[in-house]
């Protein structure tokens, strides 16, 4: 935890450039800055409040409020979806807090209720998800009114798998992505990132068509089984979220090919653990979602300091595999339940 | 009667058409293997015990299902009572602890089909003493099985470590993945009770006439509840199959197949009036749906053409289903 | 010899209306009497009160001298008096042995499992069709491919295999062609020979004619007369159905 919140604070100085040390500055001296919010109330809604992700994007909110003395409540739906997010929204606007971070459950059916708490002057930062076209402040579409968009950069995370794989597959072969179904936009960039890094960076990685299976761990593993009946020589499977790796990685078992097959996973449930540990899996590429969540509210509270804050803010990944999953320095990547 | 001389031809041609559709789709395969790949498609162990394990996920949703069309009704929450089983079973291996035996094993499986047998419940109190429509009273259970499986996993997946269980979902027994057989078995059963028993001739005659059967002294009530707790039962058995496949509990483990499991009732010559279809046109409904996939994700085709050749599919199914009544009212 | 069915002045009130009014006839063993009527002039109304449904409001049914008035259907039935709607209440897509013991199916057993015994029911349909003169070209034909007439059959066939000693039959040509039409008189005639006694509800003049030993007009919840086909004539029948009484 010590460690947690020290490299936190460090990063934070680093990503808020002039603010952080401003703020800094007037717990000590109490001097230079006009402006100290104080009991500052913020609120975070996230996609769905029973997700690992989302919780431990709140263990990350949780640390940034204590290092500040503020408080951040986390308040949010059971299920991923904009008819039950608005309400809770409204309920929050209602209660009007100092600012309002949040994981838009939709890039256009959450525009008009997000404007009706920006119209009452708070602001509005989306973490994870965002709305509109994602570009904030830039005088252009409905969804431009929040002051910052802080997430991981779900493109770059396809090419964190991409190198992965490169690396675990000796740089040549055929591997395929293992999909939710098409439409969903994070999965898209993920995929979108990974096959242009291999045909930019590893142009002897066949990437064979990619395989939708509906969320169904059940069919992607048969569809593993069908690519590898048509090539026998394939190397590898992204996992593009949690069932389509765990389901390829089935696949890949029942065929006996754990040895030969390469399966990457994406984001780190603590239930990817066990599969890393008995290689079922053999690396997944790990959000930071506790850092989208101090950020989020770091950078809330910069807004309410008076400070300009950067429009967008990426995260990170961390590759977690069977060498270091079980290190303490990356246990802070594995999400909490 | 034009027609009739044709008809004699057609019929057991439509009757039979879908084992020919099987075969003619496995040829069709194993031409192409053999022409574009140069390898065989169907001879080989590894193919077979593929398709058959994706296939049994399928049989094991559509297996009651096919016993409640049969009786002229629907059971959509089969989606989520798979899920609710699948969930309760992996909390119940959790609580064992990380490292729990067979017997706790055994625990979460019991704990999945009662949990299964409760949605079953629910919906033939609804149907059978409430009179909702199937269609409706499912949907609403529908509803309600996602969200007690959402809640009792918490959203998230439940994921467990137990020997047992992965053996479960992943085994084989001289080369036939346990899930077939377990699929497989169940199959047996339900082919028994509705072919061999009185519960199924009278599953039968309600999808043809509830008034043959009032007459007949059934408790009408009665079967309908023992028929929905059998296809949530049977459901169930698939979530806990996947349980022991992925080693971990998942709501919506059922919830993307329901519509194979329904296509694959009606590609097996079920009927949407009722009082028609068996647990063999089933299975050979379900062999039809795997063989697709696993087929079209061969060829190398885009993967779009899979959603296309299972509507397909299901089109044709109803096509031949309603031809198939139009020939036979010809007679009379 | 005595009657088998005795109906003694039943009446049936619904709300301030009264549909039936002190309806009295008899049926004897191996008599088809015809219950003849326009539409509204209360025969299924007494058909009901006979077969259990309704309970009448005032009179009662005796049935071998026994009273069957306030009994359920089921009990009715169980007593041996069996109704055949026009919908026959068969399941259309069973053969006819499997609709004959609907709920009361045969099993044997095969290596200790009992299952249906689909080829003994089989032949029993077949045996008590025979006995009706009807021949099966194809006993384990579901009944929906059989015609009309041969349908009618196997809803009687199911009536007296268990038992009926009278048959009430609503309607039954009402949706059949002319040779069916005279399957059915032909087995109404094979029925009498069994000393079943039979209601027929018509109001077509052939069929009544036809199959009638005795005829009992109904016209607006009362009896409009009784008659012998032999000493009446289509014109009175008519008369008598249209309010005409004695």
């Amino acid at each position: 935890m010590r460690y947690n919140l020290q490299r936190a604070a460090v990063a934070a100085v680093l990503a808020l450039g002039m603010c952080a040390p401003a703020m800094a500055q007037d717990k000590s001296s109490d001097a230079q800055s006009a402006k100290v919010p104080k009991n500052v109330q913020i609120t975070l809604i996230p996609g769905l409040t029973t997700d690992p992700f989302y919780i431990t994007m709140n263990r990350g909110a949780q640390l940034a409020a204590k290092a500040l003395g503020i408080t951040v409540n986390f308040q949010g739906a059971e299920e991923f979806d904009p008819v039950l997010q608005t309400p809770v929204l409204d309920a929050v606007i209602a209660r009007h807090p100092d600012a309002i971070l949040i994981a838009p459950t939709d890039t256009t059916q959450l525009v008009d209720p997000l404007k009706r708490a920006s119209d009452a002057g708070i602001p509005v930062v989306t973490l994870d998800t965002y709305i509109g076209d994602g570009k904030y402040q830039d005088g252009s579409g409905d969804g431009d009114f929040p002051l910052s968009y802080i997430a991981s950069d779900n493109e770059l995370g396809g090419r964190v798998a991409a190198r992965a794989m490169a690396k675990r597959i000796g740089d040549k072969g055929k591997v395929y992505v293992a999909h939710l179904r098409p439409g969903v936009s994070t999965m898209d960039q993920r995929e979108k990132g990974f096959k242009e890094e291999l045909k930019q960076n590893h142009p002897n990685i066949e990437v064979l068509p990619t395989q939708y299976n509906d969320n169904d761990a059940s069919r992607a593993a048969s569809q593993f089984q069908a690519v590898l009946a048509r090539n026998p020589d394939i190397k590898g499977v992204f996992g593009a979220n949690l069932f389509s790796a765990i389901g390829a990685a089935n696949g890949v078992a029942a065929a006996n090919k754990s040895d030969d097959v390469t399966v990457i996973g994406f984001d780190a449930p603590p239930s990817i653990v066990n599969d890393i540990k008995s290689g079922k899996i053999d690396a997944t590429i790990a959000q930071h979602p506790a850092e989208i969540g101090y950020y989020g509210v770091m950078t809330a509270y910069a807004i309410l300091a008076g400070q300009s804050v950067p429009t967008k803010i990426g995260t990170g990944f961390t590759v977690l595999d069977s060498d270091n999953v079980t290190d303490d320095a990356v246990q802070k990547f594995i999400y909490s339940e | 009667m034009a027609n009739t001389n044709g008809a004699s031809v057609l019929k057991p041609l439509l009757n039979a058409w879908s084992w020919l559709f099987l075969a003619i789709i496995l040829i069709f395969f194993e031409i192409y293997a053999q022409t574009e790949v140069g390898a065989t498609f169907l001879f080989r162990v590894y193919s077979i015990q593929a398709i058959l394990t994706a296939a049994s996920q399928i049989l094991l949703l559509a297996l009651g299902l096919t016993l409640v069309v049969v009786a002229g009704h629907i059971d959509l929450s089969i989606a989520f009572s798979s899920g609710f089983a699948a969930v309760v079973m992996a909390l119940v291996i959790r609580l064992g602890g990380m490292d729990s035996g067979f017997l706790i094993f055994l625990a979460g499986l019991a704990a999945g089909i009662g949990a299964g047998a409760i949605v079953g419940l629910v919906n033939g109190w609804l149907i059978a003493h409430i009179n909702v429509p199937s269609f409706i009273g499912t949907l609403g259970t529908y509803g309600i099985a996602r969200g007690a499986a959402l809640i009792v996993a918490g959203g998230a997946v439940v994921s467990i470590q137990n020997d047992s269980a992965r053996v479960f979902g992943n085994g084989t027994v001289a080369g036939v993945p346990l899930p077939a057989i377990i699929a497989g078995v169940l199959a047996l059963f339900c082919h028994y009770v509705l072919t061999h028993t009185k519960f199924g001739v009278h599953t039968y005659a309600l999808g043809a006439s509830r008034a043959s059967v009032e007459r007949a002294g059934v408790d009408v009530k009665r079967h309908l509840m023992i028929l929905f707790v059998l296809s949530a039962v049977t459901a169930a058995a698939g979530g806990l199959v996947y349980t022991g496949r992925f080693s971990a509990g998942a709501a919506n483990a059922g919830e993307p197949i329901l519509l194979y499991a329904v296509a694959a009732v009606f590609i097996g010559g079920a009927s949407l009036t009722g009082g028609q279809g068996t647990i063999i046109g089933t299975v050979i409904g379900s062999l039809i749906i795997a063989v697709i996939q696993f087929g079209l994700v061969f060829s190398g085709l885009p993967p779009y053409w899979q959603f296309i050749a299972v509507g397909l599919v299901i089109i044709v199914a109803v096509v031949v289903d309603q031809s198939r009544d139009r020939f036979s009212g010809s007679q009379t | 010899m005595s009657a088998l069915l005795e109906v003694d002045g039943l009446k049936k009130r619904f709300g301030g209306n009264e549909a039936v009014s002190g309806v009295s006839f008899d049926v004897h063993p191996g008599e088809c009497v015809v219950v003849a009527g326009d539409n509204g002039a209360g025969k299924s109304t007494v058909i009901k009160m006979i077969s259990g449904v309704y309970t009448p409001t005032a009179g009662e049914v005796r049935f071998k001298g026994e009273k069957l008035t306030g009994k359920s259907p089921e009990a009715v039935r169980a007593a041996g008096l069996e109704t055949i709607y026009q919908d026959l209440a068969l399941a259309d897509n069973l053969d006819p042995g499997l609709n004959l013991y609907l709920g009361r199916e045969k099993m044997r057993r095969v290596m200790g499992i009992p299952v249906l015994d689909r080829k003994t029911m089989r032949n029993d349909a077949a045996a008590v069709m025979k006995s009706l003169g009807i021949a099966l070209p194809d006993p384990s034909a579901a009944v929906r491919e059989m015609s009309g007439g041969q349908r009618q059959a196997i809803a009687i066939a199911r009536a007296i295999h268990w038992k009926a000693q009278l048959v009430i039959m609503d309607e039954p040509t009402a949706a059949l062609g002319v040779p069916e039409q005279r399957e059915v008189m032909a087995l109404i005639e094979r029925l009498k020979t069994q000393d079943v006694g039979i209601i027929l509800i018509s109001h077509n003049l052939p069929d009544i004619f036809a199959a009638a030993d005795r005829i009992v007009v109904l016209a607006r919840g009362r009896v409009a007369g009784t008659r012998m086909p032999s000493e009446t004539s289509d014109e009175e029948i008519v008369r008598l159905m249209m309010g005409a009484s004695d």
